[in-house]
Protein backbone atom coordinates (compact mmCIF):
# COMPACT_ATOMS: atom_id res chain seq x y z
CA UNK A 1 0.00 0.00 0.00
CA UNK A 2 2.42 2.59 1.07
CA UNK A 3 5.40 2.51 -1.14
CA UNK A 4 8.69 3.74 -0.09
CA UNK A 5 10.65 4.42 -3.15
CA UNK A 6 14.30 4.44 -2.76
CA UNK A 7 15.99 6.24 -5.50
CA UNK A 8 19.35 4.84 -6.00
CA UNK A 9 21.75 6.92 -7.87
CA UNK A 10 23.49 4.98 -10.46
CA UNK A 11 27.12 5.54 -10.74
CA UNK A 12 29.92 6.49 -8.54
CA UNK A 13 28.85 7.18 -5.03
CA UNK A 14 25.74 5.02 -4.81
CA UNK A 15 26.62 3.65 -1.45
CA UNK A 16 27.88 6.80 0.15
CA UNK A 17 25.00 9.31 -0.18
CA UNK A 18 22.02 8.82 2.11
CA UNK A 19 19.11 7.32 0.13
CA UNK A 20 16.27 9.77 -0.57
CA UNK A 21 12.92 8.25 0.40
CA UNK A 22 9.71 9.21 -1.39
CA UNK A 23 6.68 8.07 0.58
CA UNK A 24 3.65 7.43 -1.56
CA UNK A 25 0.42 6.19 0.02
CA UNK A 26 -2.04 4.37 -2.18
CA UNK A 27 -5.33 6.17 -1.57
CA UNK A 28 -7.56 3.83 -3.57
CA UNK A 29 -9.17 2.12 -0.55
CA UNK A 30 -9.69 5.51 1.04
CA UNK A 31 -11.56 6.67 -2.05
CA UNK A 32 -13.62 3.49 -1.99
CA UNK A 33 -14.56 4.14 1.58
CA UNK A 34 -15.49 7.73 0.81
CA UNK A 35 -17.83 6.83 -1.98
CA UNK A 36 -19.30 3.99 0.00
CA UNK A 37 -20.20 6.41 2.77
CA UNK A 38 -21.67 8.86 0.26
CA UNK A 39 -23.93 6.22 -1.23
CA UNK A 40 -24.94 5.11 2.25
CA UNK A 41 -25.94 8.62 3.29
CA UNK A 42 -27.75 9.35 0.06
CA UNK A 43 -29.84 6.21 0.33
CA UNK A 44 -30.69 6.50 3.99
CA UNK A 45 -31.74 10.15 3.84
CA UNK A 46 -34.18 9.85 0.96
CA UNK A 47 -36.01 6.88 2.42
CA UNK A 48 -37.65 8.46 5.43
CA UNK A 49 -40.06 10.88 3.82
CA UNK A 50 -43.44 11.37 5.38
CA UNK A 51 -46.37 12.53 3.34
CA UNK A 52 -49.49 14.29 4.45
CA UNK A 53 -53.07 13.90 3.45
CA UNK A 54 -55.76 16.52 3.79
CA UNK A 55 -58.85 15.97 5.86
CA UNK A 56 -61.85 18.20 5.77
CA UNK A 57 -64.29 17.91 8.61
CA UNK A 58 -67.85 19.11 8.19
CA UNK A 59 -69.15 22.25 9.83
CA UNK A 60 -71.79 21.59 12.46
CA UNK A 61 -74.65 23.29 10.70
CA UNK A 62 -78.05 22.24 9.49
CA UNK A 63 -77.54 20.32 6.26
CA UNK A 64 -77.76 22.69 3.38
CA UNK A 65 -76.92 20.48 0.45
CA UNK A 66 -78.50 17.12 0.15
CA UNK A 67 -77.09 14.21 -1.75
CA UNK A 68 -79.32 12.31 -4.13
CA UNK A 69 -80.36 8.88 -2.93
CA UNK A 70 -78.67 6.88 -5.63
CA UNK A 71 -75.52 8.96 -5.42
CA UNK A 72 -74.80 8.30 -1.78
CA UNK A 73 -72.89 5.36 -0.47
CA UNK A 74 -72.55 5.17 3.28
CA UNK A 75 -69.66 3.24 4.71
CA UNK A 76 -69.62 2.17 8.33
CA UNK A 77 -66.39 1.19 9.98
CA UNK A 78 -66.26 -1.23 12.85
CA UNK A 79 -63.85 -3.23 14.96
CA UNK A 80 -61.59 -5.90 13.45
CA UNK A 81 -61.31 -3.98 10.17
CA UNK A 82 -64.93 -4.71 9.31
CA UNK A 83 -66.67 -2.48 6.81
CA UNK A 84 -70.41 -2.25 6.28
CA UNK A 85 -72.10 -0.29 3.58
CA UNK A 86 -75.47 0.70 2.23
CA UNK A 87 -76.67 2.89 -0.57
CA UNK A 88 -79.13 5.71 -0.33
CA UNK A 89 -81.20 6.08 2.80
CA UNK A 90 -80.68 3.71 5.67
CA UNK A 91 -82.73 0.58 5.83
CA UNK A 92 -81.78 -2.37 7.91
CA UNK A 93 -82.06 -4.85 5.06
CA UNK A 94 -79.77 -2.79 2.90
CA UNK A 95 -76.78 -3.05 5.18
CA UNK A 96 -74.11 -5.32 3.80
CA UNK A 97 -70.87 -6.57 5.22
CA UNK A 98 -67.64 -6.02 3.37
CA UNK A 99 -63.95 -5.59 3.95
CA UNK A 100 -61.25 -3.14 2.96
CA UNK A 101 -60.22 -5.26 0.01
CA UNK A 102 -63.75 -5.40 -1.38
CA UNK A 103 -64.92 -1.87 -0.69
CA UNK A 104 -62.98 -0.44 -3.63
CA UNK A 105 -64.90 -2.72 -5.93
CA UNK A 106 -68.17 -1.53 -4.39
CA UNK A 107 -67.29 2.12 -4.86
CA UNK A 108 -66.33 1.54 -8.47
CA UNK A 109 -69.52 -0.37 -9.15
CA UNK A 110 -71.63 2.40 -7.70
CA UNK A 111 -69.85 4.98 -9.81
CA UNK A 112 -70.34 2.93 -12.94
CA UNK A 113 -73.98 2.38 -12.13
CA UNK A 114 -74.41 6.12 -11.77
CA UNK A 115 -72.76 6.56 -15.13
CA UNK A 116 -75.03 4.02 -16.83
CA UNK A 117 -78.05 5.77 -15.35
CA UNK A 118 -76.98 8.82 -17.28
CA UNK A 119 -76.03 10.87 -14.27
CA UNK A 120 -72.86 12.72 -13.57
CA UNK A 121 -70.25 10.42 -12.07
CA UNK A 122 -68.82 13.23 -9.99
CA UNK A 123 -72.09 13.46 -8.10
CA UNK A 124 -71.16 10.31 -6.26
CA UNK A 125 -70.72 10.92 -2.56
CA UNK A 126 -69.19 8.77 0.10
CA UNK A 127 -70.41 9.13 3.65
CA UNK A 128 -68.03 7.82 6.25
CA UNK A 129 -69.24 6.82 9.67
CA UNK A 130 -67.16 5.11 12.24
CA UNK A 131 -67.98 3.18 15.38
CA UNK A 132 -66.10 3.72 18.60
CA UNK A 133 -64.21 0.48 18.27
CA UNK A 134 -62.81 1.20 14.81
CA UNK A 135 -59.16 2.08 14.51
CA UNK A 136 -57.54 5.25 13.26
CA UNK A 137 -55.94 3.20 10.50
CA UNK A 138 -59.37 2.20 9.20
CA UNK A 139 -60.38 5.81 8.93
CA UNK A 140 -57.20 6.72 7.07
CA UNK A 141 -57.68 3.75 4.76
CA UNK A 142 -61.20 4.70 3.82
CA UNK A 143 -60.23 8.32 3.22
CA UNK A 144 -57.47 6.95 1.07
CA UNK A 145 -60.05 5.04 -0.97
CA UNK A 146 -61.65 8.40 -1.69
CA UNK A 147 -58.42 9.53 -3.33
CA UNK A 148 -57.80 6.22 -5.02
CA UNK A 149 -61.23 6.09 -6.61
CA UNK A 150 -61.29 9.78 -7.43
CA UNK A 151 -64.41 10.42 -5.39
CA UNK A 152 -65.21 14.11 -5.44
CA UNK A 153 -67.38 14.35 -2.36
CA UNK A 154 -67.00 12.70 0.97
CA UNK A 155 -68.50 13.46 4.33
CA UNK A 156 -67.56 12.40 7.81
CA UNK A 157 -70.57 11.76 9.97
CA UNK A 158 -71.65 10.15 13.22
CA UNK A 159 -73.40 6.82 13.54
CA UNK A 160 -77.07 6.75 14.38
CA UNK A 161 -78.45 4.38 17.00
CA UNK A 162 -80.23 2.35 14.34
CA UNK A 163 -77.07 1.88 12.37
CA UNK A 164 -75.18 0.80 15.45
CA UNK A 165 -77.81 -1.78 16.24
CA UNK A 166 -77.88 -3.16 12.72
CA UNK A 167 -74.12 -3.36 12.67
CA UNK A 168 -74.07 -5.33 15.92
CA UNK A 169 -76.53 -7.79 14.46
CA UNK A 170 -74.45 -8.33 11.37
CA UNK A 171 -71.25 -8.68 13.32
CA UNK A 172 -72.50 -11.66 15.26
CA UNK B 1 18.43 -3.04 -36.73
CA UNK B 2 18.07 -1.29 -33.46
CA UNK B 3 14.67 -1.39 -31.86
CA UNK B 4 13.32 1.86 -30.41
CA UNK B 5 13.13 1.63 -26.68
CA UNK B 6 9.67 2.29 -25.25
CA UNK B 7 10.06 3.61 -21.79
CA UNK B 8 8.08 1.64 -19.24
CA UNK B 9 5.59 3.86 -17.53
CA UNK B 10 4.21 3.17 -14.12
CA UNK B 11 0.47 2.58 -13.90
CA UNK B 12 0.20 4.11 -10.46
CA UNK B 13 -2.45 6.80 -10.47
CA UNK B 14 -2.36 9.44 -7.82
CA UNK B 15 -5.54 8.97 -5.86
CA UNK B 16 -5.17 11.98 -3.61
CA UNK B 17 -7.38 14.24 -5.69
CA UNK B 18 -10.05 11.58 -6.03
CA UNK B 19 -10.01 11.04 -2.32
CA UNK B 20 -10.41 14.74 -1.72
CA UNK B 21 -13.46 14.86 -3.97
CA UNK B 22 -15.04 11.87 -2.26
CA UNK B 23 -14.73 13.30 1.20
CA UNK B 24 -15.75 16.76 0.08
CA UNK B 25 -18.97 15.30 -1.31
CA UNK B 26 -19.45 13.26 1.82
CA UNK B 27 -19.09 16.24 4.11
CA UNK B 28 -21.38 18.25 1.86
CA UNK B 29 -24.14 15.66 2.03
CA UNK B 30 -23.84 15.28 5.75
CA UNK B 31 -24.05 19.00 6.35
CA UNK B 32 -26.72 19.65 3.74
CA UNK B 33 -29.20 17.08 5.00
CA UNK B 34 -31.62 18.34 7.53
CA UNK B 35 -31.82 16.53 10.76
CA UNK B 36 -35.11 14.85 11.42
CA UNK B 37 -36.80 16.52 14.37
CA UNK B 38 -36.43 14.34 17.40
CA UNK B 39 -39.29 11.96 17.75
CA UNK B 40 -40.57 12.20 21.25
CA UNK B 41 -42.96 9.33 21.03
CA UNK B 42 -42.87 6.60 18.48
CA UNK B 43 -46.02 6.00 16.54
CA UNK B 44 -46.58 3.79 13.53
CA UNK B 45 -48.34 6.02 11.05
CA UNK B 46 -50.72 4.39 8.58
CA UNK B 47 -49.98 4.61 4.88
CA UNK B 48 -51.79 6.48 2.15
CA UNK B 49 -51.39 7.16 -1.56
CA UNK B 50 -50.89 10.86 -0.93
CA UNK B 51 -47.81 12.33 -2.57
CA UNK B 52 -47.73 15.64 -0.75
CA UNK B 53 -44.62 16.19 1.31
CA UNK B 54 -44.98 17.30 4.89
CA UNK B 55 -44.38 21.02 5.41
CA UNK B 56 -41.22 22.09 7.18
CA UNK B 57 -42.76 24.32 9.76
CA UNK B 58 -45.56 22.54 11.45
CA UNK B 59 -47.58 22.05 14.55
CA UNK B 60 -47.68 18.36 15.16
CA UNK B 61 -50.28 16.63 17.26
CA UNK B 62 -49.21 13.10 18.04
CA UNK B 63 -51.70 10.45 18.97
CA UNK B 64 -50.30 7.27 20.42
CA UNK B 65 -51.71 3.79 20.41
CA UNK B 66 -52.94 4.25 23.97
CA UNK B 67 -54.77 7.42 23.00
CA UNK B 68 -52.30 9.85 24.59
CA UNK B 69 -51.95 13.17 22.83
CA UNK B 70 -48.79 15.22 22.57
CA UNK B 71 -48.13 18.58 21.03
CA UNK B 72 -44.98 19.51 19.19
CA UNK B 73 -44.44 22.95 17.80
CA UNK B 74 -41.93 23.29 15.02
CA UNK B 75 -42.10 27.07 14.83
CA UNK B 76 -39.66 28.28 17.45
CA UNK B 77 -40.58 31.93 17.11
CA UNK B 78 -44.22 31.44 17.94
CA UNK B 79 -43.77 28.71 20.49
CA UNK B 80 -43.30 31.13 23.36
CA UNK B 81 -46.27 33.21 22.24
CA UNK B 82 -48.45 30.13 22.17
CA UNK B 83 -47.50 29.11 25.68
CA UNK B 84 -47.92 32.68 26.89
CA UNK B 85 -51.37 32.81 25.26
CA UNK B 86 -52.43 29.60 26.98
CA UNK B 87 -50.97 30.93 30.22
CA UNK B 88 -53.09 34.08 30.14
CA UNK B 89 -56.22 32.40 28.82
CA UNK B 90 -56.26 29.72 31.49
CA UNK B 91 -54.55 31.89 34.18
CA UNK B 92 -51.93 29.31 34.98
CA UNK B 93 -49.73 31.81 36.80
CA UNK B 94 -46.55 30.92 34.98
CA UNK B 95 -43.70 33.40 35.26
CA UNK B 96 -41.76 34.55 32.21
CA UNK B 97 -38.88 32.28 33.07
CA UNK B 98 -41.19 29.32 33.35
CA UNK B 99 -42.77 30.07 29.99
CA UNK B 100 -39.31 30.22 28.43
CA UNK B 101 -38.35 26.95 30.04
CA UNK B 102 -41.45 25.18 28.77
CA UNK B 103 -40.91 26.60 25.29
CA UNK B 104 -37.51 24.94 25.20
CA UNK B 105 -39.02 21.53 25.74
CA UNK B 106 -39.37 19.55 22.53
CA UNK B 107 -42.79 18.21 23.37
CA UNK B 108 -45.73 19.15 25.54
CA UNK B 109 -47.48 16.17 27.03
CA UNK B 110 -48.88 17.11 30.41
CA UNK B 111 -52.10 18.66 31.60
CA UNK B 112 -52.28 22.41 32.14
CA UNK B 113 -52.12 21.99 35.91
CA UNK B 114 -48.90 20.04 35.66
CA UNK B 115 -47.12 22.65 33.56
CA UNK B 116 -45.85 24.69 36.51
CA UNK B 117 -44.34 21.73 38.39
CA UNK B 118 -42.87 20.52 35.11
CA UNK B 119 -41.14 23.84 34.48
CA UNK B 120 -39.55 23.67 37.92
CA UNK B 121 -38.31 20.14 37.63
CA UNK B 122 -34.58 19.90 37.68
CA UNK B 123 -34.23 16.51 36.05
CA UNK B 124 -35.01 15.55 32.51
CA UNK B 125 -38.50 14.34 31.93
CA UNK B 126 -38.78 12.32 28.77
CA UNK B 127 -41.88 12.35 26.64
CA UNK B 128 -42.45 8.65 27.14
CA UNK B 129 -43.02 9.32 30.84
CA UNK B 130 -45.48 12.12 30.20
CA UNK B 131 -49.17 11.32 30.62
CA UNK B 132 -50.20 13.24 27.52
CA UNK B 133 -52.49 16.24 27.19
CA UNK B 134 -55.93 15.29 28.50
CA UNK B 135 -58.26 15.11 25.54
CA UNK B 136 -60.36 12.12 26.39
CA UNK B 137 -63.74 13.73 26.24
CA UNK B 138 -65.33 16.97 25.21
CA UNK B 139 -65.83 18.25 28.78
CA UNK B 140 -62.18 18.09 29.75
CA UNK B 141 -60.42 18.53 26.44
CA UNK B 142 -57.33 20.60 27.13
CA UNK B 143 -56.25 20.26 23.56
CA UNK B 144 -58.99 22.79 22.81
CA UNK B 145 -57.15 25.32 24.98
CA UNK B 146 -53.86 24.59 23.27
CA UNK B 147 -55.32 24.98 19.81
CA UNK B 148 -56.95 28.20 20.93
CA UNK B 149 -53.55 29.38 22.12
CA UNK B 150 -52.15 28.56 18.70
CA UNK B 151 -54.85 30.43 16.83
CA UNK B 152 -54.44 33.47 19.11
CA UNK B 153 -50.69 33.49 18.70
CA UNK B 154 -50.96 33.35 14.93
CA UNK B 155 -53.92 35.74 14.71
CA UNK B 156 -51.80 38.86 14.31
CA UNK B 157 -49.21 37.33 12.01
CA UNK B 158 -49.02 37.35 8.25
CA UNK B 159 -50.29 33.78 8.13
CA UNK B 160 -53.84 33.35 6.95
CA UNK B 161 -56.19 30.81 8.46
CA UNK B 162 -55.65 28.64 5.45
CA UNK B 163 -51.89 28.70 5.94
CA UNK B 164 -52.37 27.75 9.55
CA UNK B 165 -54.60 24.86 8.57
CA UNK B 166 -51.88 23.65 6.25
CA UNK B 167 -49.47 23.65 9.15
CA UNK B 168 -51.49 21.55 11.50
CA UNK B 169 -50.49 17.95 11.25
CA UNK B 170 -51.87 14.99 13.03
CA UNK B 171 -49.68 11.99 13.36
CA UNK B 172 -51.60 9.11 14.74
CA UNK B 173 -50.80 5.51 15.40
CA UNK B 174 -52.75 3.21 13.11
CA UNK B 175 -53.99 1.24 16.07
CA UNK B 176 -55.31 4.22 17.98
CA UNK B 177 -59.03 4.01 18.53
CA UNK B 178 -61.34 6.17 16.49
CA UNK B 179 -62.80 8.11 19.47
CA UNK B 180 -59.30 9.36 20.33
CA UNK B 181 -59.00 10.73 16.84
CA UNK B 182 -62.47 12.20 17.14
CA UNK B 183 -61.39 14.13 20.23
CA UNK B 184 -58.50 15.70 18.37
CA UNK B 185 -60.85 16.52 15.52
CA UNK B 186 -63.23 18.06 18.02
CA UNK B 187 -60.49 20.27 19.48
CA UNK B 188 -59.58 21.60 16.04
CA UNK B 189 -63.16 22.08 15.00
CA UNK B 190 -63.96 23.94 18.20
CA UNK B 191 -61.40 26.55 17.15
CA UNK B 192 -62.68 26.94 13.63
CA UNK B 193 -60.06 24.75 12.02
CA UNK B 194 -62.02 22.49 9.74
CA UNK B 195 -59.12 21.34 7.66
CA UNK B 196 -56.02 19.63 8.85
CA UNK B 197 -53.55 17.10 7.63
CA UNK B 198 -52.71 13.59 8.61
CA UNK B 199 -49.13 12.39 8.45
CA UNK B 200 -48.86 9.10 6.61
CA UNK B 201 -46.26 6.92 5.02
CA UNK B 202 -46.47 6.99 1.28
CA UNK B 203 -47.49 4.03 -0.78
CA UNK B 204 -48.12 3.62 -4.47
CA UNK B 205 -51.54 3.89 -6.01
CA UNK B 206 -52.95 0.38 -6.54
CA UNK B 207 -52.54 -0.80 -10.11
CA UNK B 208 -55.70 -0.43 -12.16
CA UNK B 209 -57.44 2.03 -9.86
CA UNK B 210 -58.71 5.38 -11.06
CA UNK B 211 -55.92 7.25 -9.37
CA UNK B 212 -53.40 4.99 -11.05
CA UNK B 213 -54.89 5.79 -14.43
CA UNK B 214 -54.98 9.50 -13.64
CA UNK B 215 -51.34 9.45 -12.65
CA UNK B 216 -50.43 7.66 -15.86
CA UNK B 217 -52.29 10.18 -17.98
CA UNK B 218 -50.48 13.17 -16.55
CA UNK B 219 -47.55 12.14 -14.42
CA UNK B 220 -46.54 15.72 -13.77
CA UNK B 221 -49.95 16.97 -12.77
CA UNK B 222 -50.11 15.55 -9.33
CA UNK B 223 -53.24 16.31 -7.44
CA UNK B 224 -53.05 19.45 -5.47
Amino acid sequence: MADIEIKTKKGKCATKAPAKKVIRVDLTPMVDLGFLLITFFVFTTTMAKATVMDIVTPVDAPPGNTVCNSCALTVLLDKDNAVYYYTGAFERVNLQKSGFAAIREVIQQRKQLLDSMGRDKSQFALIIKSSDSARFKNFVDITDEVTINNVKHYYIDELTAEEKEAMELLHN
Amino acid sequence: MGRAKIPRKSTNIDMTAMCDVAFLLLSFFILATKQKPPEAVTVAAPSSVSTKAAPEKSILITLTKEGKTFLMMGDDIKKKDIIAAVNTAKSLGLSDAEVTKISKMPVIGVSLGQLKPLANRADEFSAAQMPGIPAKDSTNNELVDWIRGITTAYAGSELSLNDLQQMILLKGDGDALYPDFKNVKYALKKNGLYKFRIVTNSENAPVGSELYKLNRENPAGKKE
